[in-house]
């Protein structure tokens, strides 16, 4: 499982150093949306490249009919969060014919999906709002700030979702259950930003799931029918996730007995099956000039510990 | 690859299903290794001597010849000193005597000559939690050694694929296997709490579920009592020995799924003359297996 080619670990390192350099574009816009702030300079967002553009995918964004929601959808509007996502997936090579649709709307759940090629990826106003309720009001014990939860439990929804689009599209084989391979999905590329972007999204989405699993009681048998793990199973996965990918970052899981000392040493396994199903699935479906592209707009990444810029 | 299951059934029900040497010298898979390894511990001797005499090993080789390996790799039945041990990459097959003795035991739940709700014999939950773990365990191998991509949980992917090689044995062997295979995760009275959902495994529950869906997805008539609809109690209670219908209505996708993920990774490294000389043989299962 860990016999990556040279070719693909150079692919790998484009990936790590390009395409991660728009995903960390498109988490701060996703964090400033969320809490309200501009994290970046204004000629950043004035600044566009037509070459990161991808006519195949669309994005819309959907009037809320409540005007509790109302912020939220202005925020959106305001920090471009789509505009910013379209950017990250522009380098996908869409299959002639699809159309990746991306619309952010009020659901009337606490929810986000997938709901095929027709209609595309659904991200809810609900989703957020919810994080931030669930959100630490000050940093815990554990080192979960509330910008982390927050930011960690929307990204990790948006890029779950977004990982069913890409296992539909491009027909990837999954013999897992799909809800884990999604979340791994997201974890993968939550890690892929240097250590400052995954310190300050994984343990957020593991904290989310951590949250929802120990306010639950036991669960009767046909609870675990579903076809989604229980909360704790999925908070543990991006724990594992974070410690495989950089076991000097996320040490103090294993030290603090966030992640038990059964797991632990397997993480790094687990992270490299990840990497190597990411790599053979879903890089060749990545345009490599597009790659290139990204890895020129490296100003754009945000220096890792910038104070947020009050507008 | 369906008579592999054929074999291994043979050996859990305890049928002897030796094979002609002329057979068995056409069909083997020169990449499997196989060993028994003596137990330590009497207790586990009987289990031992059946499984040698029963040439389980041997059928596994027999019916694993379509498959093209890369590398060898060793399967093995032997004590571990712990109730099971998983696959490492690289590392042996390894079935452990505690383990078929675990299955036994909870086998023993079900009265001699009677069946569950859901209609598992005592013979059915031998089988089939026997054959899953062998099939489970190999194919972790197949993954490691034929480098799969893997998306998913790879413990989770390996019962995926051990459920969808039970059903290429044909419906009625196929409904013992996988009820069988359920079963055994049913009837598990384990209690996960906290740091128990660290394990990489899924809960016996979630298995069990999954078992009975990957059933119920390929064919909807066949199983259908797999599903609450179709199984409601005598007083129309509700039975937790069966799919929830809002898990059922998803089986089909799940099923489909798995069976491209199987046709576009491992169907290449299969030989298809191979694969027809094997399926020619249709005596694997005898009237008194499990006994």
């Amino acid at each position: 499982m860990s016999g990556n080619t040279p070719h693909m670990n150079r692919a790998v390192g484009l990936f790590s150093q390009g395409l991660v350099s728009v995903l960390a574009i498109a988490v701060l816009a996703i964090a400033a949306t969320l809490l309200g702030l501009a994290l970046w300079p204004d000629r950043l967002a004035a600044q566009s490249a037509p070459a990161l553009t991808n006519d195949q995918i669309e994005i819309l964004y959907s009037e809320p009919n409540a005007s509790y929601f109302r912020p939220i959808y202005e925020r959106y509007k305001k920090r471009q969060v789509l505009e910013q996502l379209k950017e990250f997936l522009s380098p996908l090579v869409l299959p002639p014919g699809i159309t990746l649709r991306i619309t952010a709307k009020e659901c009337g759940a606490v929810n986000s999906w997938w709901s095929g090629r027709a209609s595309g990826l659904f991200l809810c106003y609900e989703w957020p709002d919810f994080a931030e309720r669930v959100a630490p009001l000050d940093i815990t014990g554990d080192g979960v700030t509330r910008e982390g939860a927050v930011l960690g439990a929307f990204l990790q929804v948006t890029f779950h979702e977004l990982g069913h689009a890409m296992f539909d599209i491009y027909e990837i084989p999954v013999f897992g259950r799909e809800e884990d391979a999604a979340d791994q999905m997201a974890g993968f590329i939550l890690s892929q930003f240097g250590r400052g972007v995954a310190r300050r999204t994984l343990p957020g989405a593991a904290y989310l799931w951590q949250q929802l699993g120990n306010s639950d009681g036991p669960w009767r048998r046909d609870a675990f029918s579903d076809e989604h793990g229980h909360p704790l199973q999925r908070a543990y996965n991006y724990l594992c996730m974070a410690y495989g990918a950089d076991p000097e970052t996320f040490r103090h899981y294993v030290d603090d007995g966030l992640l038990p000392k059964d797991r632990a040493p397997n993480c790094a396994r687990e992270f490299r099956q990840i990497r190597a199903a990411f790599v053979q699935t879903m890089l060749p479906h990545i345009d490599p000039v597009k790659l290139r592209l990204v890895q020129s707009r490296n100003d754009w990444l945000m220096p890792e510990g910038s104070e947020p810029i009050p507008k | 690859m369906r008579h592999i299951l054929f074999a291994l059934a043979c050996v859990a029900f305890g049928v002897g299903g030796a094979l002609t040497p002329a057979a068995a010298q056409e069909l083997q898979n020169s990449q499997v290794e196989i060993a028994y390894v003596e137990p330590a511990n009497a207790t586990y001797r009987p289990i031992y001597e059946r499984l040698r005499a029963r040439q389980v090993l041997e059928e596994l080789r027999f019916f694993l010849a379509p498959l093209r390996l890369p590398r060898k790799v060793l399967v093995t039945i032997d004590q571990c000193d712990a109730p099971d041990r998983a696959y490492r990459p690289g590392g042996p097959v390894t079935v452990c005597y505690e383990y078929v003795q675990q299955l036994r035991e909870l086998a023993a739940k079900i009265p001699a000559d009677s069946k569950t709700q859901r209609g598992v014999s005592r013979g059915d939950a031998i089988v089939g939690a026997f054959v899953q773990v062998v099939l489970q365990r190999m194919s972790s191998a197949v993954f490691d050694i034929l480098d799969i991509p893997l998306w998913g949980r790879e413990q989770d992917a390996a019962d995926k694929l051990a459920g969808f090689l039970m059903l290429q044995f044909g419906t009625p062997t196929a409904r013992k296997l996988l009820n069988g295979a359920a079963y055994f995760f049913e009837a598990s009275d384990r209690t996960w709490t906290g740091s128990d959902f660290s394990d990489t495994r899924g809960t016996e529950a979630q298995r069990f579920y999954n078992y009975l869906c990957i059933a119920y997805g390929e064919d909807r008539r066949t199983f259908s009592d797999f599903v609450e609809s179709q199984g409601m109690g005598r007083r129309g209670e509700q039975r937790l020995d069966v799919l929830p219908e809002a898990r059922a209505a998803r089986c089909p996708k799940e099923y489909a799924d798995l069976k491209w993920a199987f046709d576009s990774t491992i169907m290449p490294n299969v030989d298809q003359d191979l694969l027809e000389k094997v399926m020619a043989r249709k005596d694997w299962l005898r009237a008194d297996d499990g006994r």
